[in-house]
């Protein structure tokens, strides 16, 4: 059992608040991401959910049992840290035996939880290393090995892959979802990398500036943004956004030609942010003419940068066009893929 | 070509400092390996290769105290000043105001000169007119102003005390900087891992450290063993050569009895000490994990 409840988490440092207010449900064995850009108040939240920090405000409750007073060491918590935070001088095996033998479980008990947590991370191998003489994937393996051996109620993860190269960290990422999967312990997870999000997780949270954005599953933040912060951090290349107004459920923009079909809901005349992914451009069909300012094939698909009413759009399609630099392209957008957002609080508009 | 000149070069750059160095530390220790091994009687050299200079000096029954005292000197010295140096490293290294002020304060005693720091103490620890001897007794602690110098058992304590008082604030600034530079994650994973304040100095902080402090433990050990205007200047060896440890007993019989046989001896003696100090801290720091870096 390992839920986690956060409610009306503050945190000050000062007169300086940096969290205002979260609240979070995690279910039993869930694996949950927060994410967000630099400074958003993430790893500060998974810190105090840690008990390396304290709150200003608020309860943060694992099985239904209040742990905001309690020393780290006592909310049965298991953390892995962006540079590992190995202790080089003990070998590996010592350094995943550290906990246990604090708490001073048996030797042999000792000896048989590291060995299977070892076979699961295949670290048999190594066990007898020093740190320093391992490469940064095994190194992070190590860090899991020491919270697996464990066996807490909840995993933190504090951007455990950001030291890693472009390669491991995709390798790794896989493996950190087949070990959520074989172990079934709930996680929490903080990354500013959104395909990390994606990839791992059952719930994204995404924060900014110490609010919470939004809280959903991948593909339904992917789909329904609620705000134009979310719209635009979530999805690689970034979602489009163009100044339009509707006009008789048309999406008009400001050099009056029409982009698509705006949602349902939205008054005559009222000005908005029109936002479309890059994919959900059709190409060839549309009454939208564009002029190419860029090509960039990447093989699996092409990447077009074309201007649309004095806006960079990019617009990526599997099929091979031909278009080039200079050339037009006739554009709509797919049925139901125009996002409509306030230019002002930047929240969702029109139906869903 | 280009290259041959080059290696000329650098060992025209290098030059001076070797000759300095031969001048000015192997000519003079040369000198007096050799005199250990000559026999000299009244100021003329009467044979080389004689072990009579270091039978004279075992036979003497001064040397057992001076052994005995300059352990005391170096050991106690050493161990308590590390130990010492280390508590407080520890405190320092607190953020707080109060020890952002203290860690510059601290190098006071550091930057006075062995004399003056010699001169002060003597006449506070003085029998009849010293500051210390006289707040204890009027605190009604003792019946009179103790001697904290005249005493014999009490004396060489007093210039360990002393001694700790002057070197130990470099040692624990250079503690500080080494604790302070700890990882923070693996002191908050140790606290994730269960680890109380104990655990976290023992099993994260000092073998963190370990290298700064085997390093501070040997240089302490090595400015100790040469200091000697602190005991000289204090007790000039006194009462009755009961705080005689081996710097000063060496300057003794060299520069006031003459007994240059005797004295390049006793510094033969306190080479050998050194230099297997300085041979096992390098032995230390090579099987030292710490020698490979944290990487």
């Amino acid at each position: 059992m390992g839920s986690v409840t956060l409610r009306n988490i503050r945190k000050s440092y000062g007169p300086v608040e940096v969290l205002h207010g979260i609240d979070l449900d995690v279910a039993d064995g869930e694996f949950v991401v927060l994410v967000g850009p630099s400074g958003c108040g993430k790893s500060t939240l998974l810190r105090s959910l840690a008990g390396l920090e304290t709150i200003s405000a608020g309860d943060i409750s694992i099985d239904d049992k209040v742990i905001n007073g309690l020393e780290p060491k006592n909310r049965d918590i298991a953390m892995v840290f962006q540079n590992y935070a190995l202790y080089p001088h003990m070998k590996v095996r010592e350094n995943m035996a550290f906990s246990l033998k604090l708490n001073k479980v048996p030797k042999d008990e000792i000896e048989s939880k590291v060995a299977k947590a070892a076979e699961i991370l295949s670290l048999t191998a190594m066990l007898d290393r020093y740190p320093k003489q391992l490469s940064g994937g095994q190194r992070q393996r190590v860090a899991m090995g020491r919270a697996i051996v464990r066996d807490p109620k909840v995993f933190l993860f504090d951007e455990p892959l950001s030291n890693l190269d472009a390669k491991l960290r995709v390798q790794m990422r896989s493996e950190i979802k087949e070990l959520h999967q074989r172990l079934g312990t709930t996680i929490v997870y903080v990354t500013h990398d959104q395909i990390e999000a994606m990839t791992m997780a059952d719930k994204i949270v995404v924060m900014k500036d110490g609010h919470v954005e939004q809280i959903g599953a991948p593909l339904d933040l992917y789909d329904t943004p609620a705000n134009l912060f979310v719209a635009g951090f979530i999805g690689s290349p970034s979602m489009n956004f163009m100044s339009c107004t509707a006009q008789g459920g048309k999406a008009v923009l400001s050099n009056g030609q029409v982009l698509g079909a705006a949602p349902a809901g939205l008054g005559e005349g009222q000005a908005f942010t029109a936002g479309v992914r890059p994919e959900h451009f059709v190409i060839g069909s549309g009454a939208l003419d564009a002029p190419v300012t860029l090509v960039e094939p990447t093989g699996a698909e092409i990447q077009f940068t074309v201007d649309i009413a004095g806006d960079h759009v990019l617009i990526t399609t599997r099929d091979r066009v031909t278009a080039r630099l200079g050339d037009t392209l006739n554009l709509s957008v797919e049925p139901g893929k125009l996002h409509a957002f306030d230019p002002e609080t930047g929240a969702r508009l029109g139906g869903v | 070509m280009n290259r041959r000149s080059d290696t000329w070069l650098a060992y025209f750059m290098i030059l001076p400092v070797v000759a300095a160095v031969l001048a000015f530390v192997i000519g003079p220790t040369w000198d007096v390996g050799t005199l250990s091994l000559t026999s000299v009687v009244m100021g003329q050299e009467r044979g080389f290769g004689t072990l009579s200079n270091f039978r004279a000096l075992f036979a003497d029954p001064v040397f057992p105290t001076v052994v005995k005292n300059t352990a005391i000197w170096i050991l106690g010295g050493t161990i308590l000043c590390v130990m010492t140096g280390l508590a407080v490293g520890m405190f320092l290294a607190i953020d707080s105001k109060m020890t952002m002020g203290l860690r510059a304060i601290i190098l006071l005693p550091w930057v006075l000169p062995d004399v003056v720091t010699a001169m002060a103490w003597k006449w506070m620890l003085h029998g009849q007119v010293g500051v210390i001897g006289d707040y204890i007794s009027r605190m009604g602690l003792t019946d009179g102003a103790i001697s904290f110098l005249g005493n014999p058992d009490l004396v060489m304590w007093m210039l360990v005390i002393v001694l700790i008082w002057r070197k130990m604030p470099l040692v624990a600034l250079i503690l500080c900087a080494a604790i302070r530079s700890v990882p923070s994650e693996q002191l908050e994973a140790a606290r994730m891992d269960g680890a109380n304040g104990w655990h976290r100095f023992r099993f994260v902080v000092v073998p963190n450290i370990a290298f700064s402090l085997t390093a501070v433990t040997v240089i302490s050990m090595i400015w100790i063993t040469a200091e000697f205007t602190l005991p000289w200047v204090m007790t000039g060896g006194g009462p009755a050569n009961s705080s005689q440890i081996m710097s000063t007993y060496i300057y003794q019989q060299s520069f006031q009895f003459f007994n240059w046989g005797v004295g390049s001896a006793m510094s033969v003696v306190n080479l050998v000490f050194l230099m297997t100090v300085v041979g096992l801290y390098l032995y230390i720091n090579r099987r030292s994990w710490a020698a490979g870096g944290n990487s």
